[in-house]
C-alpha cells in the first residue's frame, strides 16, 4: 500500500502514466478532505450499483401487476416501501427505474457537453464572425425555457426514452457552450497558446491538444452540477407522460401515476420523489467539491 | 546581407474606439551569428517588433525579411523551423495541464520528426536539467527551471534564430545570471542568431553587440556595445536610460 | 531610540505537503533609520514585513520571542488594537499600485476617505489635506488627479498616489515591499528619491524590502541579507561591497555590468554549508 502511494506522490515520474495517475492522486486526496463531496460521490456510486445489479436486488418484479396487493402501505411484509395501485413493489419498481435515470444521464452527458464544449471552443477561438453565428445559435436556444423546448421537441417526435435524450440534449448544450467559449477566450491570449502556433500548430490541434484540457475542468463542474436539473426534466417529461412510457418504471412517471393517491396512499408518489431528491443531492454535493478540486483558479496556490 | 532585415515597419493596434500603433517606422538589420538588442521602457514597442515577426502582432506598414525573402502572411513551416521564440513569463509560457514531456515532443509532433524520446532527453540535457524531470507538470518546477523547458522548447526544431522577449526579467538574480550563461553557451555551440528585448540595459550589454534604444514605439538611437560601455550616445533619452541603470546606482 | 524590535520571529505555513517555515528566526531592531531586507523569491523577506503588522493569514501562523512597536507588545495585541496601528502608525506600500487603489473609486475619494472618517474632518479640510499630500509626492496638477480613476494614471503616478495615501496619517514606520519593481528605470528613481525625501524630513522609520541589492544599499542606512527564512548577513548600506558572507557576495557578482566582461556571469553555489 505505502509502495503505491510512494509510487504515486514520486515527484519525478518514470512514464506518462505515472505523472497523470500522480495528478489524479492529488486531486482524490483534495477531494476526499471535503466530507459533503464524499457524500455525494457515494450517491453517485450507489446509483451506478444500484443500476447495474437491479435484477439481482429487486425483490419483485417490477411490471408484473398483482391486483390482490394494492396499495400496500410500507413496511407491509414483503415489500418494505408499499405497493402502487396495480400492486407492483415500490422497492422493486425504484430499483429497476435507476437504470432508465443512469441511461438518461449517460447519454446527456456525452452528447450536450461535448457538443456545446466544441461549439464555444471554436467560437472563441477563431472570434470575428465564426464566434458571432455560432454564440447568436447559442442565444437562440437560451432564449427558451428548457422544459418547454423539451417538451415540443417530444410532442413532434413523440414520446419515448432516446427522444426524450435527444430532447434534453438539445436543450442543454448552450450553457455549455458559453463556459467554453468564455474559457477559451482567456487561454487563447496566452504565452503557451503563442508558443505553440509559433511551432507551426493547426488550429485543431490547438484546439483539441491545448484549449480543451483548459475548458475541461469547468465543463464537468458544470455537468455534474446540471445532472439534478436533467433528472428533473427526464421526470417531468416522464410525468407529463411524454418520456418513458408505462409499465416502464420511470421515476418521473411514478409520481404521476402516484398523484392521484397522493393524499390517501401518500407513499406511491413520495418514495419516488425521495430517489429524485436523493440523486440530484449527490451530484449538487459531487458537482461542488468537485469545483474546489478542478478549478484552475482554486489550484496551483 | 543581413539574416533578418526589417525596413520601415509599423504595428498598429485596433483598440476600441481609436488606433493604436505600436510600432512606428522602426528599421533594423541583423547579420547571421549576430546577437542584437532591443532595448527601452513599457510600451516603446520593443516586445512588439518580436511579436510582429512572428505574427503575432498586426504588421500595417514595412516589410520583414528572413534571409532576404519577405515572412509569408501565413507563417509555414518553413518559419516555425528557422524561427524561435523564449517568452518572459517562464510561469505563462508552458501549458499548465502538459507534462514537460508533451510540451518539448508536441513541435516534433507537428513537424513529424522522428526518434521523439532520444530527442526530448537530449534536449533537457542541452538546457542543464536531469532527465528525470521529463513527467513532471511545469508547477513542480522553479521558475528558472522552466524557464530552462521554454529554452529548450524554442530549440526543438532546431531554428537559427532565437527570439528572446525579457527572458530573465522575472527570474531571481541568480537565477538570471545562470539562464544568460546558457543562452550565450548555446549560441556559441549552435551558431545561432539572437534578437533580444529587455529593458535592463546591463544584461543588453552582457547579451548584445549591438543595441537598438526605443521609446515610445520609435527608434532612439542604435549603437554598438562599445560605445555604451564608454556612455558614448547621442540622443539625451539613451543616455537617461543608461543614468537610471540600476548598474550605475552603486558607482554613485 | 528603538521603534521596532523583533526577536526570533518565525512564520510557519501549514501545506498538504507539511509544515512551511517560511522565516526562521529573524531578529532585529529599528530606530528612525532606513533599514533595507533584501532577498530573492521564498527568502521571507516578503512575509517578514507583513508579519510585523500581523497580516499573515491563516494556514499561515507568526511565532515570536518578542515583537514590540513603540513600547507596544505587537505579539500579544488584540485584532482590534492592531487595525488601531495599521494604516496610522505603521504603514505599508505594496509592489503594484494596480492591485491597491480600488479600481471603482476615483483616486479622491479614496485618498479623503481615511481622512473624514478616521480624523473627522469636513469635506473641504479633508480636500486641502489630500492635495497637500499629493504635491508632497511631487504630482504636478493635484487637482486633476483628485478626479482621475486609477486606471488613468500610469504606473509610476499610481505607486506616487500610493504613498501619498499611505503617508497623510503621518505614520512613524513605513513598511515597502518592492514598492518600484513594478515602474520603468527612469521612473524608479523619481519615485524613490520621493519616497527618500519625506521619510528623511519626516524623521520616520522605513523597512524597505526588495531584491535588488544595489537599489537598497542606495537608498537605506542597514541592510539585512535574508535567504531561506534566515538573516544570513547584517552590515551598514556603505559597507555592501566589502560584504564577506558568500550569499551576499554571490548576489552581488551574478550581475552583469555595463562594459563588463563577456566571461560566463559567477552563478551562487548552492551547494555549500550556509545554503542548508
Amino acid at each position: 500500500m505505502s509502495t503505491l502511494t510512494d509510487w504515486l506522490r514520486d515527484p519525478s515520474p518514470a512514464s506518462r502514466r505515472q505523472a497523470r495517475l500522480g495528478q489524479a492522486y492529488l486531486s482524490w486526496l483534495r477531494l476526499k478532505n471535503n466530507r459533503l463531496a464524499v457524500i455525494g460521490l457515494g450517491i453517485v456510486l450507489a446509483l451506478v450499483i444500484v443500476a447495474i445489479f437491479a435484477p439481482v436486488l429487486a425483490p419483485h418484479d417490477p411490471i408484473t401487476q398483482d391486483l390482490r396487493a394494492r396499495l400496500l402501505p410500507p413496511l407491509t411484509a414483503g415489500h418494505p416501501l408499499g405497493t402502487d395501485d396495480f400492486g407492483r413493489d415500490i422497492l422493486s419498481r425504484l430499483i429497476v427505474g435507476s437504470r432508465i435515470t443512469l441511461y438518461i444521464i449517460l447519454l446527456v452527458a456525452v452528447t450536450a457537453p461535448v457538443f456545446g464544449l466544441l461549439v464555444g471552443t471554436v467560437a472563441g477561438y477563431f472570434g470575428g464572425w465564426i464566434d458571432e453565428v455560432l454564440m447568436r445559435i447559442t442565444d437562440i436556444f437560451l432564449a427558451f425555457p428548457k422544459l418547454i423546448l423539451a417538451l415540443a421537441l417530444v410532442a413532434v417526435m413523440g414520446p419515448g426514452i432516446i427522444n426524450a435524450v435527444l430532447a434534453i440534449a438539445v436543450t442543454s448544450w448552450p450553457p455549455y457552450a458559453r463556459v467554453a467559449r468564455a474559457e477559451t477566450l482567456t487561454v487563447r491570449s496566452s504565452d503557451y497558446i503563442a508558443a505553440v502556433r509559433l511551432q507551426g500548430a493547426g488550429a485543431v490541434r490547438i484546439i483539441w491538444g491545448h484549449i480543451m484540457p483548459m475548458c475541461l475542468p469547468s465543463v464537468i463542474i458544470r455537468v455534474t452540477l446540471d445532472m439534478a436539473g436533467v433528472i428533473l426534466i427526464a421526470a417531468g417529461l416522464g410525468f407529463l407522460g411524454l418520456g418513458v412510457q408505462p409499465p416502464m418504471p420511470e421515476w418521473g412517471a411514478m409520481i404521476s401515476a402516484g398523484r392521484k393517491y397522493l393524499f390517501e396512499q401518500w407513499w406511491v408518489a413520495t418514495m419516488p420523489g425521495l430517489a429524485i431528491f436523493t440523486v440530484s443531492l449527490g451530484f449538487n454535493l459531487l458537482g461542488d467539491g468537485l469545483r474546489d478540486v478542478l478549478d484552475p483558479r482554486n489550484s496551483g496556490k | 546581407m543581413a539574416l533578418i532585415e526589417i525596413d520601415d515597419l509599423s504595428v498598429t493596434f485596433a483598440a476600441r474606439h481609436r488606433e493604436v500603433q505600436a510600432v512606428r517606422n522602426v528599421s533594423l538589420a541583423v547579420d547571421a551569428r549576430e546577437s542584437f538588442g532591443l532595448v527601452g521602457e513599457s510600451g516603446s514597442g520593443k516586445s512588439t517588433i518580436l511579436r510582429a515577426i512572428c505574427g503575432l502582432a498586426p504588421i500595417s506598414g514595412g516589410t520583414i525579411r528572413i534571409a532576404g525573402q519577405p515572412v509569408p502572411t501565413r507563417r509555414g513551416p518553413g518559419f516555425s523551423r528557422r524561427v524561435q521564440m523564449v517568452f518572459q513569463d517562464p510561469y505563462a509560457s508552458l501549458h499548465p495541464r502538459h507534462t514537460i514531456d508533451r510540451t518539448l515532443s508536441e513541435p516534433l509532433a507537428i513537424h513529424g520528426l522522428p526518434d521523439t524520446d532520444a530527442r526530448v532527453v537530449r534536449a533537457l540535457t542541452d538546457v542543464g536539467l536531469p532527465p528525470a524531470f521529463r513527467f513532471r507538470f511545469p508547477h513542480q518546477l522553479s521558475g528558472g527551471q522552466r524557464q530552462r523547458v521554454a529554452i529548450a522548447r524554442a530549440l526543438m526544431l532546431e531554428p537559427e534564430i532565437l527570439l528572446l522577449d525579457e527572458p530573465t526579467s522575472a527570474l531571481d538574480a541568480s537565477v538570471q545570471a545562470e539562464t544568460l550563461n546558457l543562452l550565450n553557451r548555446l549560441r556559441a555551440e549552435r551558431g545561432l542568431t539572437f534578437l533580444m528585448v529587455s529593458h535592463d540595459l546591463a544584461v543588453i550589454d552582457h547579451m548584445c553587440d549591438r543595441i537598438l534604444v526605443m521609446q515610445h514605439g520609435a527608434a532612439v538611437e542604435e549603437l554598438p556595445r562599445e560605445a555604451l560601455a564608454k556612455a558614448q550616445m547621442k540622443t539625451d533619452y539613451a543616455r537617461s536610460l543608461f543614468a537610471a541603470s540600476a548598474d550605475r546606482l552603486l558607482g554613485a | 531610540m528603538t521603534l521596532l524590535s523583533v526577536e526570533n520571529l518565525h512564520v510557519t505555513f501549514d501545506t498538504e505537503a507539511g509544515v512551511v517555515e517560511a522565516v526562521r528566526g529573524v531578529s532585529f531592531a529599528l530606530g528612525r533609520e532606513r533599514l533595507g531586507i533584501v532577498g530573492e523569491s521564498g527568502s521571507g523577506k516578503t512575509q517578514t514585513g507583513r508579519a510585523v503588522l500581523r497580516l499573515i493569514r491563516p494556514p499561515g501562523r507568526i511565532r515570536a520571542d518578542r515583537m514590540v512597536f513603540d513600547g507596544q507588545d505587537l505579539m500579544a495585541a488584540g485584532e482590534r488594537d492592531m487595525r488601531a496601528l495599521r494604516g496610522r502608525r505603521i504603514a505599508m506600500v505594496m509592489q503594484d499600485p494596480k492591485y491597491s487603489l480600488n479600481p471603482v473609486m476615483r483616486v479622491g475619494h479614496q485618498l479623503m476617505e481615511g481622512l473624514r472618517q478616521r480624523d473627522g474632518l469636513s469635506r473641504r479640510d479633508a480636500h486641502a489635506k489630500a492635495v497637500e499630500a499629493l504635491a508632497a509626492v511631487q504630482i504636478r496638477d493635484p487637482a486633476r488627479v483628485m478626479e482621475a480613476w486609477p486606471h488613468e494614471l500610469s504606473g509610476g503616478m499610481g505607486q506616487r498616489v500610493m504613498i501619498a495615501m499611505m503617508l497623510i496619517p503621518n505614520p512613524d514606520l513605513l513598511i515597502a515591499d518592492e514598492p518600484t519593481s513594478a515602474l520603468d528605470v527612469t521612473v524608479q528613481a523619481e519615485v524613490l528619491s520621493i519616497l527618500d525625501n519625506l521619510v528623511r524630513t519626516r524623521g520616520m522609520g522605513l523597512i524597505f524590502i526588495s531584491h535588488d541589492l544595489r537599489l537598497v544599499a542606495r537608498f537605506c542606512d542597514r541592510v539585512l541579507v535574508m535567504f531561506k527564512g534566515r538573516i544570513v548577513e547584517e552590515l551598514p548600506a556603505r559597507n555592501l561591497m566589502q560584504a564577506q558572507h558568500p550569499y551576499t557576495r554571490g548576489l552581488l557578482d551574478c550581475l552583469p555590468r555595463i562594459g563588463g566582461p563577456r566571461t560566463p556571469l559567477p552563478a551562487l553555489d548552492r551547494t555549500a554549508d550556509w545554503a542548508r
